[in-house]
């Protein structure tokens, strides 16, 4: 059906916003615009990179606070033993190389109306268009007694680096024998399948290296993502070493004592050598301070190019975003950077943003070399992203483990393709 | 980094002058023009999130960089059109419409640039 149209047809076709006869060409790629960006993670990167290729004449520029990158994605087999940190681990030297000016600092302050971002050493840097893209904050205390010196003895290790090495330095150091428990959040958080990854994979190294020892999750919800494929995982790797445990079985942790290492739940309580705090989350707090996030902790944004709803000129991508249906995942924030770069490429080129589909995909390994996958499909044509009915949907449950064995390679290379693109 | 989007780099140099010549340049000269078809086509907003798994890089994940307009088309259609298989394109493929297809077969194809 589709094959036998005529190509010049589709290329015409597909034009945005110009029609067939001769008009003013865009002056793309002259504009000097100043384009910060604020967050080196896999949104900040993309956007960073893409922009000055599209825009070579912009001053780009990347604020972030740490000089090395700690990715989240693969950070579980870490924990689980099975992966090195320094595989996580990547410089902005090759953005730099590129063009970005990567500025190694805290930003502190946003003023929306000077079109202003403050550093915390007092310095101020203009902007004509800015892209926060600062993925999570932990929302301290919203589990009793779980703030940062409780995370220093209950790690929530959500953000990838020294809280990953604390919780995998705390399963090496635990008896044999000894419990581990693991909290779990109401949505939305970042890497929505990530707690159960994460279960899987602790499972597996107390299986291999610690067989008396046992991991309970206590979740705050009844139903998480990819439920029945990680139940069918658990059930055949992991029946003596993973208990899940649903709000209907008491299972939200509303309240913690990192002293003795203990959570509480609305009828009991339970202690443990190693505790996993995966803690309630918001948008990173440089967006409270651009005025960007509402009640919710989050960013509502315009999905077709990421603009702020509530402040012009200021885009949001990543995990800090109200874009359900589309997950906070790197995939996501990886295409929302691209998206958005596109569209302010063609906002300073007189260019207004245009509808399109958009896409995820989210693998999670239930050992260190079996994976399964969820993939949803998204139109922001209505001014939501809304999904594509008949599209996407998670890994077949029943099948061979080959399927699995070839998910967890597929994972591994897009994990090299996404790094490459924000970093290498 | 391989992103797909780069070989557009590639072009003959003579193609990118055109723009800056003074005559409005016919649609074929634009979408030669180095990175305008990047932000003017819907090709290329598609395929922002091909390049998120695939690379120059054949591994796990095809690169696309040895698939032509065609192949694209019929590769697409079959996994739109197939029940179930082993891999996100089946699941991905379906919330492709045919349109959708083409022009990202059209913006990512290694034969685009031929005369």
């Amino acid at each position: 059906m589709i094959a036998h149209l005529n190509r010049r047809h589709i290329l015409q076709g597909t034009i945005l916003g110009l029609g067939a006869a001769a008009l003013p060409l865009p002056a793309l790629a002259q504009t000097s615009a100043r384009i910060v960006i604020i967050g080196g993670g896999f949104g900040g990167t993309t956007s960073a990179r893409m922009l000055k290729r599209f825009l070579p004449n912009a001053a780009v520029t990347l604020i972030e606070k740490n000089v090395q990158f700690s990715a989240c994605p693969f950070s579980n087999l870490v924990i689980g033993g099975a992966r090195d940190i320094t595989q996580q681990q990547f410089s902005y030297d090759a953005l730099a190389a590129s063009g970005v000016d990567v500025v190694n600092a805290m930003a502190s302050d946003i003023d929306p109306a000077a079109k202003t971002v403050t550093l915390n050493d007092d310095t101020t840097i203009s902007y004509d268009k800015l892209i926060l893209s600062p993925g999570v904050d932990i929302r301290w205390n919203a589990i009793e007694g779980y703030d940062e010196a409780a995370a220093e003895r209950l790690p929530h290790a959500w953000k990838a680096g020294a809280q990953t090495e604390l919780l995998r330095q705390q399963l090496e150091a635990m008896a044999d024998g000894d419990t581990v428990i693991m909290t779990a959040p109401a949505a939305p958080y970042r890497c929505p399948p990530g707690p159960y990854e994460r279960a899987s994979l602790i499972a597996h190294y107390l299986k291999t290296r610690k067989p008396k020892s046992k991991l309970i999750v206590l979740d705050t919800k009844d139903q998480f993502s990819k439920m029945a494929l990680f139940q069918e995982a658990w059930a055949l790797h992991y029946p003596d070493h993973l208990e899940w445990r649903g709000a209907i079985d008491d299972g939200a942790v509303n309240r913690v004592d990192a002293t003795s290492k203990t959570v509480f739940t609305d009828f009991g309580q339970a202690s443990a050598s190693v505790i996993n705090i995966i803690p309630p989350q918001k948008a990173g707090s440089i967006a409270d301070r651009a005025g960007v996030s509402d009640a919710t902790g989050w960013c509502p944004i315009n999905p077709l190019d990421f603009e702020s709803r509530l402040q012009p000129d200021i885009h949001v991508i990543g995990d800090a975003t109200i874009a359900a249906p589309m997950p906070k995942s790197a995939f996501s924030a990886n295409l929302q950077a691209k998206v958005c770069a596109i569209s302010i490429a063609r906002s300073l080129s007189g260019l207004s943003p245009e509808p399109t589909t958009l896409a995820n995909t989210c693998y999670s390994y239930t050992t260190p070399d079996q994976a399964i996958s969820i993939a949803g499909v998204y139109s922001n044509a209505s001014g939501a992203l809304e999904s594509v009915s008949g599209a996407g949907g998670v890994s077949p449950l029943g099948t061979d483990l080959s399927t699995r064995n070839a998910e967890a390679a597929q994972a591994a290379h897009w994990f090299e393709t996404i790094t490459a693109e924000a970093f290498g | 980094m391989h992103s797909p989007l780069l070989r557009l780099s590639l072009l003959p140099l003579s193609l990118l002058g055109l723009a800056a010549c003074g005559q409005a340049p016919s649609l074929g000269e634009q979408l030669a023009t180095d990175n305008k078809v990047e932000l003017l086509s819907q090709g290329a907003l598609l395929a922002a999130t091909c390049s998120g798994c695939h690379s120059d890089q054949a591994g796990a994940m095809a690169s696309l960089n040895t698939y032509t307009e065609p192949m694209l088309i019929e590769a697409m259609g079959r996994y739109k059109s197939e029940r179930e298989g082993t891999t996100v394109m089946h699941r991905l493929a379906r919330g492709y419409s045919d349109d959708d297809i083409l022009a990202l077969s059209a913006y990512l194809g290694t034969d685009k640039a031929a005369p």
